[in-house]
């Protein structure tokens, strides 16, 4: 291997796409010379700066585009499918599908939450009765022609159900706390707990507020949640949760925004023996460094344990 | 730090929820939209991931997330079930993101023209993840716009394999297949993007 193969190949050695044999002799022909030893040190400098740079979508963005999406969705035309394939193969006119979609929507049991479906089987039957086609999705379980010509069709079905109200509402409310604990989606949680804030005087919102915070495995779920819990950081609950946080949260950040909280209210040199007890085991560099500010400032000692 | 080979996170997924996956695909098929959406959920956190890091702008970012969902709704019915369907989304969304690059590049070069000129890269570019970062501390912005620079100057595939190579962590040969190329073409792309950023960042490295 000469020098003008080997840096060419540096970042595939450091991408970890090179055989052993390449690799070795990358390594071999590095060790022995110095001007590609510097080219490598470069390669990895350049991998630190392009790291630094990467982004991560936010819950927020991404439960945005997951919004959007829903709705365009709705909007948009159902694509070719065996649906409508099956649909063909039968003979049924546009309408007639319309029709037998809307009746089969009627007659299903609706059991859904806003933040997440629930499958339902619909009846065998075909009853007579009216509903929104636009909202459901309709499978076909079987079919079975009769001796007079008709056909039996069994529909498995999903649907939709939008409630509006204001997130004060009970009803809303509940909703939303479900969310906020239940959806599988990060996203939604933190959209919950957002929309939640202004109640966060009530005791019901406030234990979902410590419970997310406490206990939701989405960082940015449990920094929405410490974020709606600030106005209360002098009530005693808020503050033990908060405390806890500090020691146990695995989100540099999140400890963070504790120390400053808990360093913000009066009653902070309760405290004082819990930032000692982070200072004493955080690996963090700017979490210590912060901790280390707080209890100088709170006339503490750091370094006596 | 230097990424490791591993599979992408989206991939691992892949692997661990192939049934449930197969299943989605066949229901949203028939027309189902909610079992389309948890297909979605499935693979959207990379996919919007891949977007916003060659994007740089989270507008964008939802732009090229809505378009590509939306191509592989329209044409599910044309995806073979013994394909990867990992696969199959990254190829659509390299063929938004890059069209959507493509159209961005004429765009920034019509404004130059009528010499509006260019707006700061770094301006409304979410910051970087991790808070407290030790590595950020070292990236000045002198460098940080020498390095955006250098990326705007790639081709939107040269672009486009390097994210899909350094911050996807996609092999080669699978980055290869996405695009319809050798391997050894996505190689070539990825050479001559490093070389262009060791080049403009000459002065740093």
């Amino acid at each position: 291997m000469n020098c003008e193969t080997v840096q060419r190949d540096l970042p595939l050695f450091l991408y970890g796409e090179l055989s052993l044999e390449e690799e070795q002799a990358l390594q071999d022909h590095v060790e022995a010379c110095a001007a590609c030893r510097r080219a490598l040190e470069g390669e990895r400098l350049l991998h630190a700066a392009l790291e630094a740079r990467a982004l991560e979508p936010s819950p927020e963005l991404l439960a945005a585009c997951r919004r959007r999406l829903s709705l365009s969705l709705q909007a948009a035309e159902r694509p070719a499918g065996r649906m409508a394939r099956t649909a063909a193969w039968l003979g049924i006119r546009a309408g007639w599908r319309a029709l037998l979609a809307r009746t089969a929507a009627a007659a299903a049991l609706v059991a859904l939450g806003f933040f997440g479906a629930r499958w339902s089987r619909g009846p065998s039957g075909l009853p007579a009765a009216e509903g929104p086609a636009e909202s459901q999705a309709a499978r076909i379980r079987f079919l079975e022609p009769d001796p007079a010509g008709r056909v039996r069709i069994a529909l498995e079905e999903v649907r939709r159900q939008v409630i509006t109200g204001r997130p004060e509402e009970d009803r809303i409310q509940r909703l939303l706390l479900a969310a906020s604990r239940e959806a599988a989606d990060p996203g939604l949680r933190v959209e919950s707990l957002e929309l939640l804030r202004g109640g966060a005087g009530q005791p019901a919102v406030r234990r979902a507020l410590l419970e997310a915070l406490e206990h939701d495995p989405n960082p940015g779920v449990r920094l929405k949640a410490l974020e709606a819990l600030r106005p209360f950081a002098a009530q005693a609950e808020v503050r033990q949760a908060l405390a806890r946080v500090l020691l146990a949260d695995a989100n540099p950040g999140l400890r963070v925004q504790a120390i400053d909280l808990l360093t913000q209210q009066g009653g902070r040199e309760a405290f004082i023996g819990v930032l000692q007890e982070l200072l004493n085991r955080e690996e963090n560099s700017y979490v210590r460094l912060r901790c280390r500010r707080a209890l100088e400032e709170l006339n503490a000692s750091v370094g006596t344990f | 730090m230097t990424p490791q080979p591993e599979p992408a996170p989206a991939a691992e997924a892949a692997a661990g929820v192939s049934l449930e996956e197969a299943a989605l695909i066949r229901a949203a098929r028939n027309g189902d939209q909610d079992a389309f959406e948890r297909l979605v959920r499935l693979y959207d956190r990379s996919v919007l991931g891949l977007a916003l890091n060659l994007l740089r702008s989270p507008e964008d970012a939802q732009e090229v997330y809505q378009e590509t969902f939306l191509r592989v709704y329209k044409n599910l019915h044309l995806f073979r079930e013994e394909s990867n369907f990992h696969t199959w989304l990254y190829r659509i969304v390299s063929n938004v993101s890059v069209d959507y690059l493509r159209k961005r590049k004429l765009r920034r070069e019509a404004a130059a023209e009528t010499a509006e000129g260019e707006r700061d890269r770094l301006e409304g570019v979410p910051e970087p993840r991790a808070l407290g970062d030790p590595q950020r501390a070292l990236l000045n912005r002198e460098l940080a716009a020498r390095l955006e620079g250098a990326l705007d100057s790639l081709t939107p595939r040269e672009r486009l394999v390097f994210e899909l190579r350094h911050y996807q962590g996609l092999r080669l040969r699978a980055i290869g297949e996405m695009l319809g190329a050798s391997e050894e073409a996505a190689k070539t792309c990825l050479f001559r993007a490093t070389r262009k950023m060791r080049a403009a960042l000459r002065d740093f490295i």
